[in-house]
Order: C-alpha cells, then sequence, then structure tokens
C-alpha cells in the first residue's frame, strides 16, 4: 500500500489510515457529536475533537494538525459545504480528506460536494459499517 | 334620466332669460334667477349622484359586514393566542423528550463499552441495569407521539379554518409576499445548497452515491 497516491481529482493524497491522528468532527448538534465519536472509537480512533460549524472548524483547523474531517453540511452561520470550498482553496489546508455525512441527499447536492472536492459522501442516518468503509476508502484501505 | 330631463328644462328656462334680456341692461333680478336655475340643475344632478353613491356605499358596508364574519369564524385570534402557541410547546416537548432520551441510552451504551469484562459477574450487573435503562428511556415514543398527533390535528384545523375562510371570501393566490428576512433565508438556501431531509422517495440513496464516488 503506498503512502501518497494522488486522487486524480482533487489533489488530495491517499494516507496510510493512521488511527493516532486528529479527526475533527463537524456538527451543529451535540448528540451527532456524540454518536460519530462513539462510533470513531469503535473504529480505533483516539484523538477525537469536534467543532459546533464550519467557522470554528476552520479556526481549529488553521490552529491544529487534522489527518480527517467529518462534517455535516446544514450547520450556521458557516454551511459544511462553506468549509469544504474555505478548506480546499487554503494552500495549507487543500489535501485534508473530508467527509462530509448529512441529511441533505439530493444528487445536487453530492454533485456540488464532489465538484468541491469533497473525498466522500454519507447520508444520515447511518451506521458504523458505512463510516468505517467511507474512511477505509478515503485512505485508500481495502 | 331624472338629471338630463331636469337639464335640458332649466337650459331652456336659462335660454329663454338670455332671450330676454338681450339688448337690455342685465339687472340683478335676472341673475338672481339665472343663479336659482344653475341652482336647480346642479340639485338634480347631485341627487342622482347621491343615490349611487349611497348604492355603492351600502354594498361596500354589506362587504366589510360579510368580511368581518367571514374573518370572526378564522377565530384568528384564537389561532395566533391558543392553538399555534400549544402546538409549538408540544413541538419543544417532544425535541426535550427525544433529546433527554437519546442521551439516556448513549450514556448507558457508554457504560456498557467501557465496563470492565475481567469480571463476567459484574459485567453482567452493568450490561442488565442499562439494558433496562435503555428499554425505559425508549417509552418516550409514546408520549411523543401522542404530542406529534395533537400538533397535527391543530394543523388540520388551521387547515380547516383557512380553507373555509378562503372559500368564503373568494380571494385569490396573489403574489408571493416574502419579507426581508425570509428573502436571505431563501438566498442562503439557494446558495448553499440547503433541501434539508428527504423523504425516501425524493432521496438519493447511499448505494447511488457510492456509484458516483467509484
Amino acid at each position: 500500500m503506498p503512502e501518497h497516491i494522488e486522487l486524480l481529482n482533487f489533489g488530495v493524497e491517499y494516507m496510510a489510515l493512521d488511527l493516532s491522528m486528529e479527526v475533527l468532527v463537524v456538527d451543529d448538534y451535540k448528540t451527532m457529536i456524540r454518536i460519530i465519536r462513539n462510533l470513531l472509537k469503535q473504529l480505533g480512533f483516539e484523538n477525537i475533537d469536534d467543532a459546533a460549524d464550519g467557522t470554528e472548524a476552520l479556526s481549529k483547523l488553521k490552529d491544529g494538525k487534522y489527518g480527517l474531517v467529518i462534517s455535516d453540511w446544514n450547520m450556521e452561520p458557516m454551511t459544511g459545504y462553506e468549509l469544504l470550498k474555505e478548506v480546499r482553496a487554503d494552500d495549507v489546508l487543500a489535501k485534508t480528506p473530508f467527509i462530509m455525512v448529512t441529511a441533505e441527499s439530493k444528487t445536487e447536492n453530492v454533485i456540488a460536494a464532489k465538484k468541491a472536492g469533497v473525498n466522500n459522501y454519507i447520508v444520515k442516518p447511518f451506521n458504523a459499517a458505512t463510516l468505517k468503509a467511507k474512511i477505509n476508502a478515503v485512505f485508500g484501505e481495502a | 334620466m331624472k338629471f338630463n330631463s331636469a337639464l335640458s328644462k332649466h337650459s331652456d328656462e336659462i335660454l329663454s332669460l338670455l332671450k330676454d334680456a338681450r339688448n337690455k341692461d342685465i339687472r340683478i333680478g335676472d341673475v338672481m334667477s339665472m343663479a336659482e336655475i344653475m341652482m336647480n340643475s346642479m340639485h338634480a344632478f347631485f341627487e342622482s349622484m347621491d343615490m349611487a353613491v349611497y348604492k355603492e356605499m351600502r354594498d361596500i358596508a354589506s362587504y366589510i359586514e360579510k368580511a368581518k364574519g367571514d374573518i370572526s369564524n378564522l377565530q384568528a385570534n384564537k389561532l395566533k393566542g391558543e392553538h399555534i402557541p400549544v402546538a409549538g410547546r408540544e413541538l419543544d416537548e417532544v425535541v426535550a423528550a427525544t433529546e433527554a432520551a437519546t442521551d439516556k441510552i448513549m450514556e448507558n451504551a457508554e457504560k456498557i463499552m467501557e465496563a470492565d469484562i475481567s469480571d463476567p459477574a459484574a459485567y453482567q450487573t452493568v450490561v442488565n441495569s442499562c439494558v433496562m435503562e435503555i428499554f425505559e428511556a425508549c417509552s418516550f415514543q409514546d408520549i411523543t407521539g401522542q404530542r406529534i398527533t395533537k400538533v397535527v390535528t391543530t394543523l388540520k384545523h388551521i387547515e380547516d379554518r383557512v380553507s373555509r375562510f378562503a372559500d368564503a371570501t373568494g380571494v385569490r393566490d396573489g403574489d408571493d409576499y416574502v419579507s426581508e428576512e425570509e428573502e436571505a433565508r431563501l438566498k442562503r438556501e439557494k446558495e448553499q445548497i440547503l433541501h434539508g431531509p428527504q423523504s425516501n422517495d425524493d432521496a438519493t440513496n447511499q448505494n447511488d452515491i457510492d456509484a458516483m464516488f467509484d
């Protein structure tokens, strides 16, 4: 398994899945953050941080070193979609793997997110197997 | 008709007076007579106009009276002051109850996840206790179901009143009024592609989404 494989569309790199990397969970519902945190813990992730919206997430991303962002779409004031575009537009953050976990399930949303550079897309409600599969897909693990 | 015949009669009288006054000095009495004739003409005019205006006013008054009745039947004050706030409170209670239940369920699930499995007997006690609490927490569904039924009943009541009002007054939908606040919200929804949760029929399922990422 190569450590760095360029993804064709967004210049995001595949990296070996490192369970000690910092994961940022962004959602405006505390319960959802708690659910994703627990699922990530079950999957073996040790360092999980959270933010209540895109603005807080962007500020944390600029200050810290995160290996993965798992974000909701519909938040205020900054949506997950806006956060994704900000991340991709930032030279330092541009290659951060980004998974959207959202109830926005219209094809229009998926296409827009893909165009903006999302690495994977999960529709709520979801289960642990789906989350695991998408994380593995983003990091190029079988 | 009445006004036209009166005007024609008075015009003839004025013409006759003017003919008599030709080549004579006009006297104050002639002027007074002409003024009187003019006044009679205008009186007939205003009299006919009064009747038309009166009829219009009476129609408007009766329309307003009927509209007042229709509005009164709408019971807008009761809807605004009673039904809608009660429905809002019920929904708040539903949100609070589901949140509390979810918290309790998650708290117990976390306790099970963190329980020490090295002592099977103690582990079983923890699991049994947590599972019981999870069962208890799930009872929220019964109460929230009843609350939601009350809200649905309120919405049906409002729908019934509004449609009866619309039928009674014969009002048609005008151009959509959009407040500044609503306009800003719609603009944001469009820009940020915010649709919210979809029904199963409209939603793209996970398999179709996965296919877009293959």
